[in-house]
């Protein structure tokens, strides 16, 4: 069974993500302060942390910066909608996903599965075949197709691509993409990350105003579709 | 290329400046041109009107100030016509005099004023009134200064630096002098020349004008022919140095700087009257060479020992070297040779000039070298150049030499010289026959140390020789005579002169520099004090306070101290009087001019107090002003250099003090912001805490809803609804109350704007129901400039707005385009349209207060708001429009907004 910790300080809360968690068959962990859900995410190992980032007792970014030294348990904040900084942050920091405050049962729903999916990838999931919309990506031989065409990448573009496949469904932050593609030291070279992800759009013919595959996140940073097998 | 030679902009932007450009101050400074003649006669004047006929003609604004027409008819025929600015009339040691009226002109502010004789002495009022400013070239300077060309005209002698030339050449002195920066820093020089021979002509025929009554003779004796020969040769000579010196200087500006040489003189002033001819001589030379140059004063000892007279000439001269342009240094020294080279060898001077005078006959016995000696020993490396003292030099009506100034400066201390000596007797006296003579000598030895420690060598050089004879008088047998009965006495009375000369000289001396270091030591411990204690108090008012107190009792003198209009410190001022209404001019011009002004100066010097600007960075802070408390004190150049060093301690202060006020203010702020941004989360997390446990609880209970009865599924339903604009209400609010406290800080990044749209269009999905929304992209789109969440929350807002004001099945258009160095984006629907002069009121904040006029469904009219706010943050706009109507009928409405492209 799959257990889920919820880290919030305001009950309501905490029952209202209960009632959604249980309905699914999750099982349901919860924890008003940071202390006590570092203990039960200690002791009980849950598969998935929901994590509010206003907590009495510590703030949530070092919460998640303390988790990430040891566990890889995927963490999803809770955040208010005007605060773009603060989600950034917290995904810089390690969290895997955030959700926007007030939000509907379904999304919170959607983001535990994806979030459960990529707990459960194993680092040989690099090897497989994604088909999906007529995309096809050999990981293994490092090859593309679009509805049967080959289509021919950059290194940059393939790199950038690569990347977003391994993490579809999650949003990855600018600075986390540079880092991922051109290394350490390209943070503030944002302008070269649109370009060549204009690029790779145009290859996969992806329309940004209709995207299938590459979402953007205003003010945060891409998030590949998640539809796949 | 090599450094050396490359053009140097900024001196050929200086260049550029004088040729009429702008001045540093901002303002473009009027042009100056100086009609230049040999003498009187020429046609100075006339050749100076005809050419502003001409200009007047040409429609000019051109303005008469001053013209000297000497009553000339065909003079008078060419001032006809032109405006002319009425004379003010002084009251001059009671007689009227006519003068230029230079405020009049100022508030005039023609294109071109002509005026006349450009060396005028101003007649300057002593109970106010009179001309600002002492000299002519001064008002003329003013007048550039505030853009207003001028011509005006000059004869050769009135030069400063070839003042002495010119009396060597015709035995006339002339005392209005022009200084040769001023003249050399004209736009342009017009020589009027004509020959000696037409000259007397002219006189002859009575077309010059020569003044009347005794000094008619001295006029007569000036034009004669050899004497306006010599002068023609000076005034062609001045012409073509000024025309070389300006080749030269746009040759270096340019890089090429042959001309150069490299050269720097130093020319050693004293209070003699050979010194001023060092100067002239020393400016000549520096022409020539195009070499920079300093006038050095020593502060030794000796200075104390000068009387008032010869100290007013001192000054006298340094300014006469600052009016010639070289800069003036004071140095305190007691061992003259070795501070002269030491300073020029610091300061890379190549060549001295000293003048020489004979050694006294007893210093020349002693073996003394004199200075001059000393610094050709010396002065390895050094060009020296002394003149000599001669003849010519006496003729100068100004100069009366020092000579027995020195000694008779102080003759009180003379007398008391004496009284010591009879002391002394006095005391010696009862032990006449008790003890042998010469033990009472070491009793006058001790009255000559004290002479010479209280004193100055002259009183002890008299204590010595009045202690022989009282001795001699007193004490050797037979008393009361000078004659004595033991040959070797005189043996003694010599030794016991040469004793007590050199101890007391010894002592003297010793004594004077003792004086000399307390004199430097108070000034800078009064610079020391007045900076500590004014880094000690904070806020101007309280520094103010202080350098009050601090230096009133030091310069004993009433001190005030003005920020702008407002007096911070100091006695208030009896603005009632005279005089307190004539300063309050010249406070108020130093506070425009920057300059210092008043008493001592050369501007407005008839005002009570001296007025220095308070300045930092070349804005002005204030003005401090000096009076002093003996109404007959004279400020020395030496005072001047205190009080300006302590003005510029004052701004320093007064700059430090406003800084902190900045930073307290601006920490004011920040921390105002800190506290703006937790009230903010505060509030965004109590609202939209209960907001998101009702959406909980709505959307389970709705989950039931098979179970539910019908009435309560409705009435649930309609919760959610008004819970959803609750939510977006409440979004608003928040991101609203960010905008308008300033507290929107934009992450600015390069967003293609079809991804923003594409994200909103999704965001909105949940509420469009069966409208369509249609994309048009036109062309290829550049990247903008963007805080991507601000943006889409822009393009929620519109799609939202144009959801609620469509039909069902309406249809929504989105069009983006490149319009010049911007994005454009619109909005069209195909609803309603907007009411007449909704257009602009629609954006206002609660515009109308009516919810009728509400278009974006929130219930609150703040969705347009907050898109109005981002948008123009981003540097953009946004408005809306009706589209054009179709058979009459509505078409609904556009809004539009741009954004800036990426760089």
């Amino acid at each position: 069974m799959t257990t889920i910790l919820i880290i919030e300080d305001e009950a309501d809360i905490r029952r209202y993500l209960r009632a959604t968690l249980t309905a699914r068959d999750y099982e349901v962990l919860e924890a008003p302060t940071a202390k006590e859900g570092l203990q039960k995410l200690t002791v009980n190992r849950p598969d998935v942390v929901i994590l509010d980032l206003g907590l009495p007792d510590q703030d949530g970014q070092a919460f998640i910066r303390q988790v990430r030294d040891w566990s890889k348990t995927p963490i999803i904040v809770l955040s208010a909608r005007d605060r773009e900084s603060d989600k950034v942050e917290a995904l810089e920091n390690g969290a895997d996903d955030y959700l926007t405050k007030p939000f509907a049962a379904g999304e919170l729903l959607a983001r535990v599965t994806v979030a459960l999916r990529h707990a459960a990838q194993s680092p040989a999931g690099a090897t497989e075949i994604i088909e999906y919309a007529g995309l096809k990506v050999d990981l293994a031989a490092r090859r593309v197709w679009l509805n049967g065409d080959d289509v021919h990448l950059t290194p940059i573009e393939y790199k950038l691509l690569s990347e977003f496949i391994r993490h579809r469904g999650k949003v990855l932050t600018h600075t986390q993409l540079l880092k991922a593609v051109w290394g350490r030291h390209s943070s503030d070279q944002n302008h070269y990350l649109r370009i060549h992800t204009q690029h790779l759009r145009e290859k996969l013919k992806d329309d940004p105003l209709s995207p299938t595959f590459i979402f953007t996140e205003p003010g945060i940073g891409y998030r590949f579709s998640d539809y796949l097998p | 290329m090599n450094a050396d030679t490359r053009p140097d902009p900024d001196k050929l932007l200086a260049l550029i400046r004088t040729d009429g450009g702008e001045s540093a101050s901002g303002k473009r400074r009027g042009r100056l041109k100086i009609f230049f003649g040999a003498s009187a006669g020429v046609g100075k004047t006339f050749a100076m009107l005809t050419e502003a006929r001409r200009l007047h003609s040409e429609g000019r604004n051109v303005v008469i100030g001053v013209a000297e027409h000497h009553g000339r008819a065909e003079t008078l025929a060419l001032i006809d016509g032109l405006p002319t600015l009425p004379l003010r009339e002084i009251d001059h040691r009671g007689v009227r005099v006519r003068e230029f009226d230079l405020d009049a002109a100022l508030a005039q502010h023609p294109d071109l004023i002509l005026v006349d004789e450009y060396a005028h002495t101003n007649a300057v009022s002593d109970k106010g009134g009179g001309s600002r400013h002492p000299k002519r070239w001064q008002d003329i300077e003013e007048l550039l200064d505030h853009g207003i060309d001028v011509y005006t005209t000059l004869n050769v002698q009135h030069l400063e630096s070839l003042n002495d030339m010119v009396a060597r050449l015709t035995g006339v002195w002339v005392k209005e002098t022009v200084p040769d920066a001023a003249f050399d820093a004209a736009d342009e020089i017009a020589l009027i020349d004509l020959s000696p021979d037409d000259l007397l002509k002219r006189l002859h025929d009575g077309k010059v004008y020569v003044a009347e009554g005794a000094n008619r003779r001295a006029a007569e004796n000036f034009f004669k022919k050899s004497n306006l020969g010599r002068l023609r040769e000076l005034a062609l000579r001045r012409t073509t140095e000024r025309v070389d010196a300006q080749n030269d200087a746009l040759n270096a500006a340019q890089g090429h700087d042959e001309a150069a040489t490299g050269d720097k003189i130093l020319v050693l002033v004293g209070p003699d009257a050979l010194s001023s001819r060092l100067i002239r001589h020393t400016k000549r030379m520096a022409d020539r060479t195009r070499a920079p140059w300093s006038a050095l004063y020593l502060h030794t000892d000796r200075h104390e020992t000068l009387s008032p007279k010869a100290r007013l000439r001192v000054e006298h001269n340094l300014r006469l070297a600052e009016k010639l342009g070289g800069r003036v240094v004071r140095l305190n020294a007691a061992r003259a040779a070795t501070a002269i080279l030491n300073h020029a060898r610091q300061n890379g001077f190549t060549r001295l000039v000293l003048g020489h005078s004979d050694q006294p006959w007893w210093r020349r016995l002693a073996g003394a070298a004199s200075l001059s000696q000393k610094l050709i020993e010396r002065g390895a490396g050094l060009e020296i150049t002394t003149l000599n003292a001669d003849s010519e030099t006496s003729a100068n009506p100004r100069d009366d030499t020092t000579g027995w100034e020195i000694w008779a400066a102080r003759p009180r201390h003379h007398l008391m010289a004496a009284v010591i000596v009879a002391a002394c007797t006095l005391l010696g006296l009862p032990f006449r026959s008790l003890t042998d003579p010469d033990t009472l000598i070491m009793l006058y030895l001790i009255g000559v140390v004290i002479t010479a420690a209280r004193f100055s060598i002259g009183p002890a050089v008299l204590a010595s020789v009045l202690s022989v004879a009282a001795f001699n008088w007193f004490f050797i047998k037979p008393y009361y005579t000078f004659t004595f009965d033991d040959v070797s006495y005189a043996v003694t009375f010599v030794v016991m002169l040469m004793t007590s000369l050199i101890v007391g000289s010894l002592t003297a001396q010793l004594s004077r520099h003792a004086r000399l270091a307390r004199k430097g030591e108070s000034e800078t411990r009064l610079l020391y004090d007045l900076s500590r204690q004014l880094s000690a108090v904070r806020g101007v008012d309280n520094m103010a306070e202080v350098v009050v107190r601090h230096l009133e009792p030091a310069f004993d003198a009433d001190i005030r101290l003005w920020t702008g209009e407002r007096q911070i410190a100091g006695a208030p001022l009896d603005e009632a009087k005279e005089t307190g209404a004539k300063d309050v001019g010249v406070r108020q011009w130093v506070m425009q001019n920057h300059h210092i002004a008043g008493r001592n100066t050369d501007t407005m010097p008839s005002a009570s107090a001296l007025y220095l600007p308070v300045m930092a960075e070349n804005s002005p802070l204030g003005v401090l002003s000096i009076t002093p408390r003996t109404p007959d004190r004279q400020f020395t150049g030496a005072d001047l250099l205190v009080f300006e060093t302590v003005a510029s301690l004052i701004a320093g202060a007064f700059q430090r003090a406003r800084q902190a006020q900045d930073a307290e203010t601006s920490r004011v702020e920040s921390e105002n912001e800190r506290l703006r941004n937790v009230l903010l989360a505060s509030l965004s997390h109590d609202l939209k805490t209960p907001l998101t446990i009702m959406n909980g609880s709505v959307s389970s209970l709705l989950k039931m809803r098979k179970r539910l009865p019908r009435e309560a599924v409705d009435e649930l339903t309609s919760l959610w609804g008004h819970l959803a604009r609750l939510q977006k209400f409440v979004t608003n609010l928040l991101r609203m109350a960010a905008i308008t406290s300033g507290q929107m800080r934009l992450n600015l990044e390069p967003y293609l704007i079809q991804e923003i749209t594409g994200a909103a269009i999704a965001r909105v999905e949940p509420q469009k129901g069966a409208r369509q929304i249609r994309t048009t992209v036109s062309g290829q789109l550049p990247m903008v400039q963007i805080d991507g969440a601000l943006i889409e929350q822009v393009l929620i807002n519109l799609i939202e707005n144009a959801i609620a004001h469509t039909n069902e099945d309406g249809v929504i258009t989105i069009t983006l385009e490149t319009d010049a160095d911007r994005v454009r984006v619109r909005i069209s629907d195909d609803g309603e349209g907007l009411k007449p002069g909704d257009e602009t009121r629609i954006f206002d904040k609660f515009h109308s207060g009516k919810p009728a006029t509400d278009r974006d469904g929130s219930g609150t009219g703040l969705g347009l708001a907050i898109c109005k706010g981002i948008v123009e943050a981003h540097g953009g706009m946004i408005y809306a429009k009706n589209n054009p109507p179709k058979d009459n009928a509505p078409t609904g409405a556009s809004f539009i907004f741009t954004l800036p492209i990426a760089k």
